[in-house]
């Protein structure tokens, strides 16, 4: 039988990093494969791949046998793969009906047909169990109902083959029930899937099948009856995780540096309360529209606060801007590096001098700064933090992920901060580059900078935090401490289905 | 994990479904509040500088000024609903003015060359010429809009002078001078043009599939791209079409002056642009709004004809229209931050 979809070979390459390695897969029809591996294996790589939103380097895509070129995500759609991709691809001016049907209007002589449309957007969001008005536009909707748009969308269009990146990451579990029956329906049609998924016991409940990526590779492909979850984990990990070595005497609150009281942001019922100790790491967990990120941006000033407070070092301090919270020696580096870290046109020196506290520069260097001296300084932290780089003249853009993150963690000593907020630290950054920047901020929290570090990657925190903390649609679900910081505890309390409770274990 | 010393059970289910209402509830807020911005921003000035020129402006309901606040605003509403177009599009086209020179430069030499239906149609292809350029610049060579535009500005405005020889052109043909003059049951011509233009642009971008791409394309260029939508078709259309639409207008104000010249329609971006963003329009792209684009041409020509009354010199027109200009940005811009507010709860 030759299979729906495969994929031969399949290479792809990054400024840097080899994404996929030589992938081959294949996809049976009316069976449900599932793709899981950690972040960073490729996974989403490979799905852009047959979405037609990238173009391999190397290797061959094959529908129903025959060698076929996926140029755009037009052609994409008209070979009969509809993709479910994990950011959304709404149109937030746009209703939820007209979102659906994007592409693929229903329509006389160019005009759509408006009762038409209506009616078959209503069908397909009661088949998901969506009690929408279908003329509601989608930048009024919530994460979760968003999502469901996207799947609805992807189910509007003809399709033999279904790619699901994610669907159930800001999905509540009566959706994520609902979801899986219409999956497995699917299937009983005769269409193929492919489910991209982080929670294991979807894979085990759900799928057929199930291939591991790691680094850029498939490493493992069998039935999901002949593994459990254990093996399975050790497949994505290929080894024990490399612990990075914690001290696991954490800083106690007694002399906590950071204290968060009942701070309310906008869209999260309940106020995040936390508190950091000098020279501790804190991870923040949780999935999409779990606020995490919200409250780094809300502590960096960047986004309103409507009640609580924030004290460093028990004082009190207002965070009405960024200006003020750098000044009261709060500092954070994004998640998107590129558009919202780096500054592309600048050399690596004044990328790292940026927000550099000018207490000590005298008047005139703060308004022409002295080439040698930050030059001295560049030479100073280039080396203490190992930045690849030959001199301090060169451009940032042409760096690595891994470097350009070091040049911002310089950016972050350089602004004389005492609590620094971390968002998804090693994002694109390789695995080597990965340790020393762990190592790295290891070494900023013993300088006593309060740390907080804010990840999607549950063996990240696992290697780094002192103490994490969970969080689902703004509810903190679990802190754990110490050995109770694990990926299974992680991942458990990110969708609510096990709640470790209390810090007294 | 196994030894955990207690196991919370999170009522995940109840707390997502509050969630899902109260966010409705914010989502029918928002989208409220913002109508009610964007419909406000274009009615109040609309009402008030009515009142005005009503109390204020002697002979303001005569019958010759209506007539003449109709005809001026039409023309422009024609221009401008191509920039509504363009705009939606996160595009913009500064060339406008220098192409309505252009075509009605043509215009006049084909009319008295050939006659009035030639001459129309020279018209006509000479403005979707110029679209094409604006759009094959645009697209094919990816020059941002702005320059792009701005440099054709300047071209077309030079062909213009060029082709007239910097002198200005008697129109002979009175059939043709008689269009934008005449009206129908009491009505101006122009005006009837500008109201079925606009109808046509409405339907185009309300209830075609075409109008959904363009709203998708100015909204969300990947997500566009990525539901297969031709992205730089859709805006080689674009540009093809407000020059087109700049082009009619061109036309009716040829034969409103009845003598045209290269200089013709100068400054005319500003105007357009102008009536476009405060017929609530959102320079950021997603939706035009093309009835709010008709009330601002309407309104403009209403101040304009208001200050010649009052024989306010036409200097002043300039810094009322500047002035209008920030006014509706800073509305624009206010909507947008009205909505942001909703949503992450600045204001209850």
């Amino acid at each position: 039988m030759t299979a729906m979809l495969a994929v031969e070979n399949v290479v792809q390459q990054y400024p840097g990093v080899r994404a996929l390695k030589g992938v081959s897969l294949s996809l049976d029809e009316g069976r449900i494969l599932a793709l899981v591996g950690e972040n960073g294996a490729g996974k989403s790589t490979l799905i852009r791949i047959l979405a037609g939103i990238e173009q391999p380097v190397e290797g061959t895509l094959r529908l129903r046998g025959e060698i076929r070129r996926l140029t755009n995500s037009a052609e994409s759609q008209a070979a009969g793969i509809s993709v479910v991709s994990q950011e959304f691809r709404l149109v937030p001016q746009l209703s939820i009906a007209d979102n659906i049907m994007l592409g693929h209007e229903l329509r006389t002589a160019g005009v759509v047909r408006a009762r038409g449309t209506r009616a078959r957007v209503r069908e397909l969001l009661s088949t998901l169990g969506l009690d929408l008005n279908p003329d509601r536009l989608v930048s009024s909707l919530t994460t979760g109902d968003q999502q469901m748009v996207e799947i609805a969308r992807a189910l509007s269009r003809d399709f033999e083959v279904l790619i699901m990146d994610e669907p159930t990451a800001a999905l509540n579990r009566a959706e994520i029930a609902r979801l899986h029956g219409i999956v497995r329906r699917l299937a009983a049609q005769g269409k193929t899937i492919m489910y991209v998924s982080h929670h294991l016991d979807e894979v085990f409940d759900l799928c057929d099948e199930v291939a591991v990526l790691r680094d850029g590779s498939l490493v493992h492909r069998s039935s999901t009856s002949e593994l459990n979850e254990q093996t399975l984990i050790e497949h994505m990990l290929g080894r024990k995780p490399q612990v990075f070595g914690r001290a696991d005497g954490a800083a106690t609150a007694n002399d906590a540096r950071l204290v968060v009281d009942g701070l309310c942001i906008g869209g999260f019922e309940e106020p995040f309360s936390l508190a950091v100790g000098t020279g501790e790491i804190v991870g923040l967990a949780g999935l999409a529209g779990s606020g995490r990120g919200e409250l780094t941006r809300a502590l960096f000033g960047d986004r309103a606060v409507l009640a609580g407070s924030i004290s460093i070092d028990g004082e009190t301090v207002q965070v009405r801007s960024v200006p003020t919270a750098i000044r009261a020696g709060i500092y954070m580096l994004s998640e998107d590096r590129k558009s919202e870290g780096i500054l592309p046109h600048l050399d690596v020196t004044e990328n790292m001098m940026v927000s550099r506290d000018t207490k000590s520069v005298s008047w005139w260097h703060r308004l022409a700064p002295s080439r040698r001296e930050e030059g001295d300084l560049f030479e100073e932290l280039h080396r203490e933090l190992r930045i690849r780089v030959p001199n301090g003249r060169h451009l940032i853009g042409n760096l690595s992920g891994g470097n350009q993150q070091k040049v911002l963690l310089g950016r972050a000593l350089q602004s004389g901060c005492r609590v620094l907020l971390l968002n998804e630290p090693t994002r694109g950054v390789d695995v080597g580059a990965k340790l020393e920047i762990y190592q790295l901020i290891r070494r900023l929290a013993t300088q006593g900078v309060a740390v907080i570090v804010s990840s999607s990657d549950a063996p990240e925190l696992t290697a780094i935090s002192d103490r994490c903390l969970v969080y689902l649609s703004g509810r903190q679900t679990a802190e754990l401490v110490g050995s109770d910081i694990t990926e299974d505890n992680i991942v458990g309390a990110s969708v609510g289905q096990i709640a470790v409770g209390g810090t007294h274990g | 994990m196994v030894n955990a010393p207690q196991l919370l059970q999170v009522d995940v289910v109840t707390s997502a479904e509050q969630e899902r209402r109260e966010s409705a509830r914010r989502g029918d807020r928002a989208a409220r509040r913002q109508s009610i911005l964007q419909k406000l921003g274009i009615i109040i000035p609309f009402v008030l500088v009515l009142l005005a020129g009503i109390v204020l402006v002697p002979s303001f309901l005569s019958a010759s000024n209506i007539t003449n606040m109709l005809v001026d605003g039409a023309i422009l509403a024609i221009t401008a609903y191509g920039m509504t177009m363009v705009i939606a599009l996160r595009g913009i086209d500064l060339s406008v003015g220098s192409t309505q020179a252009v075509v009605a430069c043509v215009a006049a030499v084909s009319v008295n060359a050939w006659g009035i239906l030639p001459g129309i149609l020279a018209g006509i292809a000479a403005a979707i010429i110029l679209g094409l350029v604006n759009g094959l610049i645009v697209t094919t060579f990816r020059v941002p809009a702005f320059i792009a535009t701005l440099a054709t500005l300047g071209i077309f405005r030079g062909i213009a002078l060029l082709f007239t020889g910097g002198a200005p052109i008697m129109i002979t043909d009175s059939a043709f001078r008689s269009i934008a003059t005449s009206s129908i049951f009491g009505i101006p011509v122009p005006f009837i043009v500008a109201v079925l233009v606009g109808a046509g642009f409405w339907f185009v971008l309300d209830r075609m599939r075409f109008g959904k791409h363009v709203v998708a394309v100015g909204g969300s260029p990947e997500s566009a791209t990525d539901s297969g939508i031709k992205v730089k078709r859709i805006e080689l259309i674009a540009y093809v079409v407000a020059a087109a639409a700049a082009g009619v207008a061109g036309l009716l104000l040829a034969s409103q002056l009845g003598s045209v010249n290269g200089s013709l329609s100068s400054g005319l971006e500003l105007q357009a642009i102008a009536v476009v963003v405060l017929g609530g329009t959102s320079m950021a792209g997603g939706r035009g709004n093309i009835i709010g684009t008709f009330l601002a041409s309407l309104l403009l020509a209403m101040i304009n004809a208001g200050l010649n009354l009052l024989n306010v010199p036409s200097f002043y027109q300039y810094i009322a229209l500047g002035m209008l200009l920030v006014f509706a940005l800073s509305l624009d811009s206010a909507q947008r931050a009205a909505v942001r507010r909703v949503f992450e709860g600045r204001v209850a």
